[in-house]
């Protein structure tokens, strides 16, 4: 029945050819941990990524609780936490994940830069790269204003503070984070949009060229 | 039964060992599913680390935000401390420096380091340079993080043990009762002056606090020797050291005009 179905659909758009390209191309053998333990440094992009679909997943999950306003914000999140059934494992994800997530990229770029991958031809993969780990931090930056707890909004506030430090651009740069003279209520919610819509789109188009990347030039050789 | 019959009896061109997998395996193999199946041996068991991290380290909520309580002290998230410290080492006019040359200068060495160091080699022992940038950089970050996340410590234990009724709301290492009487004292000694035009700033022309919290009654919590310190070393980077101040008499001339401030 699942055969006859993937048949039809494959008569109709050809998808086989697709899917065989990434299932059967060849892994070399320096990066497989089967056959070297210490290959596991070339898994942190894949662990990286892991991470990522986790992060998306509770992500997805919390913003059916989570309302993005000055009022509501706090104890939205208070409400995930003490009453939603498995609230607090969710939020626990999403908030030690953060962490996870830029120890990982950390990890991933330390072992690219170790390995010289980064190195002709896929110098336009690190670009790529080093904008992820930007999107990444971004990430972390938006996401530490939501639950508009002390912590929140005064390390939000210190931030701002800091990019209008910047010759002729900063207090535009502040105007447009915090989109007001003090961090509230507009802050808030363009740091929800960006945290939630921008960001997303941007790591996910980026992810894609990081990937078709990877398997247009492969992975790099053995040392 | 005959000896020919014994099928353990080894036929005339037969090899010798059957070549088992181990023989015929290189290590090269196709992504799906052999190599992704094995990759999902340490996903899982990643996923189930982190999973019983979770489990053991609920997450917390701070009280409320509150805009007008500007004497918390902030704390960035802890992969951002590196950079919240750094920023401290460069008062005043330097800010400029720390907070926009040297991280535009950084991220650009990062993003074209391809072609910076453009060498064939790729061993890190081939190019040290490159390789000594980098162990000196973790280096720097894993200390900044440490000496960002130490001072932080001793600033809230200082709140705290300065008599401070809520840790998580006065950032001041003297707890200041926002006196209702609101007239400034003692205006003709010389810290006066220095005070309205160093500190006024941020702390208020009548104390009453914007940028940095109120001062108002604070010399019914703390003397002049107690507050020296405390503005000598400053906030960084919410508040230089010594308010922009070096001089130490004027200093102390601030601090004794402050501690003369008993507003009830
Ligand atoms: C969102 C974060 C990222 C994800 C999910 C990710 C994912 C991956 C994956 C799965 C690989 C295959 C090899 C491996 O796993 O080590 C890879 C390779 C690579 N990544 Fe990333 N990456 C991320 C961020 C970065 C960053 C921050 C850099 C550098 C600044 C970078 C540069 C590279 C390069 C140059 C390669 C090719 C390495 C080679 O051919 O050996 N990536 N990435």
């Amino acid at each position: 029945m699942i055969k006859r179905t993937y048949d039809w659909i494959d008569e109709r758009l050809n998808i086989t050819p697709l899917w065989r390209d990434i299932a059967d191309h060849e892994v070399p053998a320096h990066v497989n941990p089967a056959t070297k333990m210490s290959a596991f440094v070339y898994c942190f992009g894949g662990l990286t990524f892991l991470i990522i679909v986790t992060q998306i997943l509770s992500g997805m999950f919390l913003s059916m609780y989570y309302v993005p306003d000055i009022n509501n914000a706090y104890y939205s999140v208070q409400y995930i936490t003490n009453q939603v059934l498995l609230g607090n494992v969710v939020r626990g994800m999403h908030f030690w994940g953060a962490s996870l997530t830029i120890i990982m990229v950390f990890l991933h770029m330390l072992r690219v830069f170790f390995t010289g991958a980064y190195k002709a031809p896929r110098e336009l993969n690190w670009v790529v790269g080093v904008l992820l780990f930007f999107i990444v931090l971004a990430f972390g930056f938006t996401g530490y204003l939501l639950p508009w707890d002390q912590k929140a909004y005064w390390a939000t506030s210190v931030g701002a503070q800091i990019a209008e430090q910047v010759p002729v651009l900063g207090p535009y740069i502040r105007l447009l984070l915090v989109g007001g003279s003090t961090v509230g209520a507009l802050t808030l919610t363009r740091f929800f949009a960006i945290h939630v819509f921008f960001l997303p789109a941007a790591l996910l188009v980026l992810l894609g060229a990081h990937f078709l990347m990877i398997r247009k030039a492969g992975i790099a050789g053995p040392m | 039964m005959s000896s020919s019959e014994d099928p353990r009896e080894k036929l005339s061109d037969a090899p010798r060992h059957r070549q088992t997998y181990r023989d015929l395996y290189d290590g090269r193999e196709p992504f799906f599913p052999n190599f992704l199946l094995k990759e999902w041996i340490i996903g899982a068991m990643f996923i189930v680390g982190f999973l019983i991290w979770v489990l053991l380290n609920k997450v917390g909520l701070g009280s409320i935000a509150n805009p007008n309580d500007s004497s918390y002290i902030p704390v960035p998230d802890w992969y951002f401390l590196f950079l919240y410290q750094a920023l401290k080492y460069y008062p005043g006019n330097g800010e400029v420096f720390g907070a926009f040359l040297v991280p535009v200068i950084v991220t650009l060495l990062l993003i074209f380091l391809p072609w910076i160091d453009w060498s064939k080699n790729r061993r890190p022992f081939k190019r040290p340079l490159a390789t000594a940038s980098m162990v000196l950089v973790i280096i720097m970050m894993s200390w900044l993080t440490a000496e960002a996340w130490a001072q932080h410590q001793a600033e809230v234990g200082g709140s705290a043990a300065g008599g401070s009724s809520s840790s998580s709301s006065s950032g001041l290492p003297f707890a200041v009762q926002h006196p209702t009487s609101t007239a400034l004292m003692a205006t003709s000694m010389p810290g006066y002056q220095l005070f309205e035009n160093t500190c006024a700033g941020c702390h208020g022309q009548n104390l009453e606090g914007s940028v940095g919290p109120e001062l108002r009654g604070i010399g019914n919590v703390a003397s002049s020797s107690q507050l020296l310190p405390v503005i000598t070393k400053g906030f960084p980077p919410n508040m230089p050291p010594g308010g922009g101040l070096t001089n130490k008499s004027q200093l102390q001339q601030i601090a004794d005009w402050l501690s003369q401030q008993k507003q009830k």
